[in-house]
């Protein structure tokens, strides 16, 4: 069986996939941790990490940094984008678009621009998260090692898993949360094929976080404790409340990149706009400045920020985040929303020492529950954000008191929202994957390659008589009536025709089926499917968009060929063993 | 500057750390550190008359040149080392120097200095550097190679360990830098009465902040570090974080806030024998200093004293060769056998400062004089480096004048009289 949508690449001996995938691991490893170092350098040399702000001697000068960093950044990111076809950074939805709908290919040009302006974007002090930029460069370099083995898709979307997995493993240092991101984010199955390597890229990725850069774990917490066992109540109804602030962060980035365009501001100049807005904010509210690890780790501890504070910091964490996404930064969604949502969950706490009087000791234990009730409806992953908060903090009661909030989030925010904001981002560029990947896959495949020219086609004018005698004499039962200039009239049917014999020299329209469904040249395997739902015959004729002219048909029998090898691709990919 | 800076002298390494970046600053020493004051503790008496000290190898023949020592033009070098006075200065002579002249029949002149750049700026800007090798603070070797004042050293050469272990690999982290190799790792610790908790005893930072289940008054030094470093750990924060809290203003405020928890059960120390004297005495419970001072204490006076590790604040000194040495062969070849395993645990057997090599920590055995095992009193024992904060000696560089006016400040609002009309002590009625 011939596969017309693979004109390239044939499928890998399975050891040479793993072998890939352990490369890419390596490349993606050492990449992700110089991506996290540069941030750090960046942000020291140009003023926006407390530390380099506290041992700069020319106090004065800080709040102008605070201000022109962030706005000159935006400057940079702007003119980075203006190299990218779509004029925005590419980022996670790009990568899961590529894998569900098998396109696949993931370019590495707009992927390397994308990373730099993330680099700019993040060093300059911008309210966005590194992860997103961190899976895309990733997923990136991945399918780009998938094409220089000339690997079909199936692989290079396995590639991707694994570039993805390595990202996630090397910045988290959390290879189980690397492997169980990229299968339940990007490649949403788990087959065995693509386990083995996405595992191979994991480890890689971990041992050369480990090796070459010991780094210590980025959130460590020496003990945690759940004193009352009722907190798991608590924990379980921050899950439903914190996929609502979940929502209400979502709508507020989608809001913002609704109002950008609207604001009347060139879009190479919005960053730069966004960039002095934040900067100034930040003059009042630092926290909102940069990736905020150090107002993370102050959420966690009790008493360190009053509860006003910290309702005032999640609100202009938020809106900051959602105006630099909007106006045009680069970078993700990940580490801004653990940072709202550990406000959120310190504000749990905080209520609920005020009816108990007295849990505050557990205030990390809060603060966790609900970073993870607020980061994993925002990424659509519950599993891998709770291995990612396991293996951040290596403490397992603060894991189960993470598995507390989760089991409501997802459900709760899929509600009111959406899966995640990658896919409604997706579904507003036209990528519906709620109805599940099969769907996706029909849709980003062409009839093209299925249309063959119509085997028999007659003058509508022509006599009844005379078109059984053609069809007769050519072996067909159907015939396409197309007139002079090319334009399609109708399909005729041979019984349709023996009926009618008895007026043998009429013209042959008479006889046109009434309902013969037709589809467009550039449709998708799913348009013509949905119409051949109603065809009784034999093809579905193929006529050019928006005019009439026949260019050939569709045979039901290539169709339904066509349906069942996708199908059968997604398949075999989702449940490959080799 | 420099009569502050020698009033701060007194026989360790790295105790000069901040006061060299005061100087770097042109920050006022004064305030902060009066005289006789240090960042770490005074001479100590115990370790001023080594019984086996300078004397013991004054007597013996100069050693003939052995094959591996290249002598190729006549007499060999005399070597100057700059290093801290006092007991330090005396270990060094009896471990290192003396050992390696009778080894190699290169002679060591020692200059005294206190620490800082400033003398060392000075060789090299009148083209007259007398000094070959300098022992330095971390903070002072990093800035002195930045500006030119050092020879990159290679690490390559660096002797194995006795195991066969590659010096990269037996050496502790951070312990090599481009110009520097680190020898031995100091700490400022928390200590406490022994008879005063009689059934369960301090084992972390927060215990010190926990008046209700360990009570009683604690010696804290009248300066901001250590204080806001520990106050911060005990909220929870992990080591690698304090600094970049520190930071903030909202770290600082929280680190004030629980020293101001305790404030009226400090006393307020400024000379570095006080906290061991003070817990000898009775008069504390729990106590911040140096690890050197405590143990002396210990082992020469049988004080109830012991050191909780647990937050020890850690810096390294380093061995350093300046960039206008004239004798750069001498002066790497004693670097090396300086830093050698051997030569590393003989002189951990004079003061408890921990060996930057592995192997030498695993070896250091019985203190010369008293026979007490080093090993559980240095700072780099695996049991006592579990849980450890590396000083950010940049951080302070750019930092301790700020630091300092606040933590005065403070010190001023929470009323415990002014401490200079005290003595820099005061102890609660």
């Amino acid at each position: 069986m011939t596969d017309h949508r693979h004109p390239r690449g044939a499928e890998l001996n399975l050891s040479l996939v793993v072998t890939l995938g352990a490369v890419v691991g390596l490349v993606v490893g050492l990449l992700t941790a110089s991506f996290v170092l540069a941030i750090f350098a960046l942000n020291d040399w140009l003023l926006i990490s407390p530390r380099a702000r506290m041992m700069f001697e020319h106090r004065a000068w800080l709040a102008a940094a605070a201000v022109a960093v962030p706005t000159l950044g935006g400057l940079v990111v702007g003119l980075l984008h203006r190299f990218i076809a779509e004029g925005r950074p590419h980022g996670p939805p790009d990568v899961i678009a590529a894998v569900q709908t098998r396109q696949g290919r993931l370019p590495l040009r707009p992927g390397l621009l994308s990373a730099v302006s993330s680099l700019v974007s993040l060093g300059s002090g911008a309210s966005v998260g590194q992860y997103g930029p961190l899976v895309h460069m990733g997923g990136t370099l991945g399918s780009v090692g998938a094409r220089l083995l000339r690997a079909g898709r199936s692989d290079d979307n396995i590639a991707i898993a694994c570039g993805v997995a390595a990202a996630i493993a090397t910045a988290f240092k959390a290879p189980l949360a690397g492997i169980l991101f990229a299968h339940e984010v990007v490649l949403r199955h788990f087959a065995l094929r693509a386990f083995a390597p996405v595992a191979a890229a994991a480890i890689a990725g971990y041992v050369i976080e480990d090796l070459v850069f010991e780094r210590p774990p980025l959130f460590h917490v020496a003990a945690a404790e759940i004193v009352h066992r009722w907190e798991y109540l608590v924990f379980l109804a921050m899950g439903a409340a914190g996929a609502l602030v979940a929502a209400a962060y979502m709508r507020a980035v989608l809001g913002a990149a609704w109002l950008a365009p609207r604001s009347h501001i060139p879009r190479v100049l919005r960053p730069a706009a966004a960039g002095a807005v934040l900067g100034t904010a930040a003059l009042w509210v630092p926290d909102i400045l940069g990736i905020g690890a150090e107002t993370l780790r102050f959420a966690t501890i009790a008493g360190a920020i009053p509860p006003p504070e910290l309702a005032l910091i999640l609100v202009a964490k938020l809106l900051a985040t959602a105006m630099c996404l909007g106006f045009g930064f680069s970078g993700g969604l990940f580490s801004p929303a653990l940072l709202i949502g550990a406000l959120f969950g310190a504000l749990c706490g905080n209520a609920v020492a005020l009816v108990t009087g007295g849990v505050q000791a557990t205030m990390v234990v809060y603060a966790v529950a609900g970073m993870v009730a607020v980061t994993a409806p925002v990424i659509g992953a519950p599993m891998a954000t709770l291995l990612i908060i396991f293996e951040l903090t290596g403490s397992y009661t603060l894991t189960t008191a993470a598995l507390a909030s989760v089991a409501l989030a997802n459900l709760t925010s899929a509600r009111v929202f959406g899966r995640s904001l990658f896919d409604v981002q997706l579904r507003r560029r036209g990528l519906d994957l709620s109805a599940g990947r099969s769907r996706a896959l029909l849709q980003g495949e062409r009839i093209a390659p299925l249309v063959q020219p119509a085997p028999v086609t007659l003058a509508p004018d022509l006599p009844i008589a005379a078109a059984i005698d053609t069809l007769g004499r050519r072996g067909r039962a159907e015939g396409y009536l197309v007139d002079a200039d090319g334009s399609y009239r109708g399909t005729v049917t041979l019984a349709a025709l023996e009926a009618r014999r008895g007026q043998g020299a009429a013209p042959v329209l008479d006889a046109a089926e009434a309902e013969r469904p037709v589809v467009a040249a550039d449709s998708s395997l799913w348009v013509a499917v949905d119409q051949a739902r109603t065809l009784t015959g034999e093809a579905l004729p193929v006529v050019e968009r928006g005019g009439r002219r026949l260019v050939g048909v569709l045979s039901e029998v290539a169709l339904s060929r066509a349906h069942v090898e996708t199908l059968d691709a997604v398949r075999r990919e989702e449940h490959g063993g080799g | 500057m420099p009569s502050d800076g020698r009033n701060m002298v007194a026989g360790k390494p790295g105790r000069h750390a901040a006061a060299d970046h005061l100087l770097m600053c042109g920050l006022v020493l004064a305030m902060v550190l009066p005289p006789g004051s240090a960042l770490l503790a005074a001479p100590n008496p115990a370790y001023m008359h080594q019984p086996d000290a300078p004397a013991a190898a004054t007597g013996a023949p100069p050693a003939a040149p052995r094959a591996e020592v290249a002598a190729p033009t006549g007499d060999p070098p005399m070597l100057t080392i700059a290093t801290w006075g006092g007991a330090y200065e005396q270990a060094q002579r009896a471990a290192l120097f003396e050992p390696f002249t009778a080894r190699t029949g290169i002679e060591i002149r020692v200059a005294q200095y206190d620490g800082g750049l400033t003398e060392l700026r000075a060789q090299h800007a009148d083209g007259e550097v007398t000094w070959d090798v300098v022992d330095m603070t971390m903070s002072d070797t990093l800035t002195a190679c930045r500006e030119g004042l050092l020879r990159p050293l290679p690490h390559d050469d660096l002797p194995p360990s006795p195991d066969g272990t590659p010096a990269r690999r037996d050496f502790i982290a951070g312990a090599l830098t481009r110009c520097g190799i680190a020898h031995t790792a100091y700490a400022t610790v928390i200590a406490y009465d022994r008879r005063a908790f009689p059934g369960i005893r301090p084992d972390r930072v927060a215990d010190l902040f926990d008046l209700e289940r360990f009570p009683g008054r604690r010696a804290l030094q009248q300066a901001p570090f250590g204080n806001l470093e520990w106050a911060l750990h005990a909220y929870g924060v992990p080591t690698a974080d304090i600094y970049r809290l520190l930071s903030t203003r909202r770290g600082l405020r929280l680190a004030l806030a629980r020293l101001a928890d305790i404030a009226e059960q400090v006393v307020w120390w400024q000379d570095g024998a006080t906290p061991a004297r003070l817990l000898e005495q009775g008069d504390v419970v729990m106590a911040t200093g140096y690890n050197g001072r405590f143990f002396a204490a210990m082992a020469d006076r049988g004080a109830p004293i012991e050191i909780l590790w647990d937050g020890q604040i850690q810096e390294l000194e380093n061995w350093a060769v300046t960039a206008g040495s004239r004798h750069l062969d001498a002066a790497k070849r004693f670097i090396r056998w300086a830093t050698s395993t051997d030569a590393l645990t003989r002189f951990a057997r004079h003061l408890p400062y921990g060996p930057t090599r592995r192997s030498a920590s695993r070896r250091v055995s019985g203190h010369i004089g008293t026979g007490i095992d080093m090993q559980p009193h240095l700072p780099t024992h695996p049991f006592n480096d579990r849980n450890t904060i590396v000083k950010d000696v940049e951080w302070y560089a750019w930092t301790h004048d700020r630091i300092r006016r606040l933590f005065r400040s403070w010190l001023t609002e929470y009323a415990l009289g002014d401490p200079a009309l005290s003595g820099g002590l005061r102890l609660k009625p």
